[in-house]
């Protein structure tokens, strides 16, 4: 069985709300899952159904307006233009949207150690009371402390797999947590498990011990 | 506040459908022959609803104002990349408002699929053949009366979810009800949706 995305998840990327890590994320696993793709269509049309059901607020500008805007306002470069031009490494199990924003192969990545058989790569650059967005590897046979979530976790699995109180999760799942989950997930692949993890909010452990290493591992 | 999703008991009326068509014509319009009146009616149907939509997103009336504008000319300048076959008007315009949304309010675009990706898995149902696909107009018909066939309570969290930008955080505060409440109606809310329009889609 595959592992998809809840409707209010996919409701709030439809309509936008979500930091550009969120986004990252639910694209990869939108890339490898039609399920969640129309899911995600659809919540688009519920939005576009939306216009009609509002007043409309009076505008300052009429059509023909823009229509002179049309000949003096120059063409924008919207952000959204803007990664195309930035190369993607084609690597195997990674999509697009996040093969972007990676400088060299998953191998070749400047991984921090932060336990026996974890390490971490930091994509994030925003305050820890912001949430994490990083690339956890996990070797075979290592588990995380039992922590639960402020918001919410979105984990994308790239490779091997891991299981835990909710399900087995591999590649190309996605687990999409919020605050009621507690879990420790554990890897039992026979290869280390590499997942890319969003938060909005920092972590909590359960246990003493991951509360003393979690500003350091800064999850 | 508690407005519903759609207002009207009733199903979606035939003006409703009527509407929904001449949007869509409107753009295409726009796209192949740069149709200036068509541009107009499509800007005095739309235009004011993406602005109180984005203020109902939180931006000022002054913000909102300009961004719809902005939005109406990326309508005018990008019509040609509309494709009728693939989406209804309201859902491509809702695109746009959001992205440009986005792009107002924070310094990297919007992350999505890349269609061109090696890795992404096609749909099946992206192959089938004209004759079976669904004629659009008719699945936002359809998906009109599932919104409509809703009961209020989950219309009312989508409502407020979609139209007024509300976090399912900031929804459960409004009502007065726990988040985990809010959720399941969405939840609930979507299934009854798929639901609708797969029946629909059989019969």
């Amino acid at each position: 069985m595959m592992h998809h995305l809840t409707d209010e998840t996919l409701q709030d990327y439809a309509s936008g709300v979500l930091n550009s890590s969120m986004e990252t994320l639910i694209a990869c696993h939108l890339t490898v899952c039609p399920v969640c793709r129309r899911n995600a269509i659809l919540a688009e049309a519920i939005g576009g159904l939306s216009f009609n059901d509002n007043p409309a607020a009076e505008m300052k500008a009429t059509a023909s307006d823009i229509l002179a805007m049309d000949k003096t306002v120059p063409e924008a470069h919207p952000s959204s233009l803007q990664h195309v031009s930035q190369p993607a490494i084609s690597q195997p199990g990674v999509p697009r949207p996040l093969a972007r924003l990676l400088p060299t192969t998953l191998d070749d990545l400047p991984w921090k150690s932060f336990g026996p058989g974890l390490k971490q790569y930091n994509l994030g650059s925003q305050p820890r009371k912001e949430g994490a967005f990083k690339l956890l590897s996990l070797d075979p046979g290592s588990k995380m402390s039992k922590h639960k979530h402020k918001h919410r976790e979105l984990t994308y699995i790239i490779s091997g797999s891991y299981s835990d109180d909710i399900g087995h999760f591999k590649a190309g799942d996605i687990a999409d947590l919020s605050a009621e989950h507690h879990h420790s997930p554990h890897v039992d692949s026979d290869v280390p498990c590499i997942s890319l993890i969003a938060t909005d909010a920092p972590v909590q452990f359960d246990s003493l011990f991951g509360k003393i290493v979690q500003p350091f591992v800064g999850i | 506040m508690d407005a519903p999703l759609l207002q009207k008991a009733e199903g979606p009326s035939e003006a409703t459908q009527a509407l929904n068509q001449r949007m869509r014509d409107n753009l295409v319009a726009i796209g192949k022959n740069r149709d200036e009146q068509a541009f107009s009616d499509f800007y005095n149907h739309f235009a004011g609803r993406v602005k109180s939509f984005l203020i109902g997103k939180g931006l000022t009336e002054a913000v909102a104002d300009e961004l719809s504008q902005e939005i109406m000319l990326i309508v005018w300048r990008r019509a040609e990349s509309y494709n009728p076959d693939k989406a209804a008007a309201s859902t491509w315009l809702f695109t746009i408002a959001r992205n440009r949304r986005i792009d107002y309010l924070r310094s990297n675009a919007r992350i999505e699929v890349d269609l061109d990706d090696e890795m992404l898995e096609v749909d099946e149902d992206d192959h089938m053949t004209h004759e079976a696909q669904v004629d659009l107009t008719q699945q936002s018909v359809r998906l009109e009366q599932a919104l409509l066939k809703l009961p209020q309570e989950q219309r009312q969290v989508m409502h407020l979810s979609f139209f007024r930008g509300k976090s399912h955080g900031a929804i459960a505060q409004w009502l007065d009800l726990p988040i985990g409440t809010v959720k399941s109606r969405i939840r609930l809310a979507m299934q009854s949706i798929r639901t609708e329009i797969m029946t629909a889609e059989s019969e």
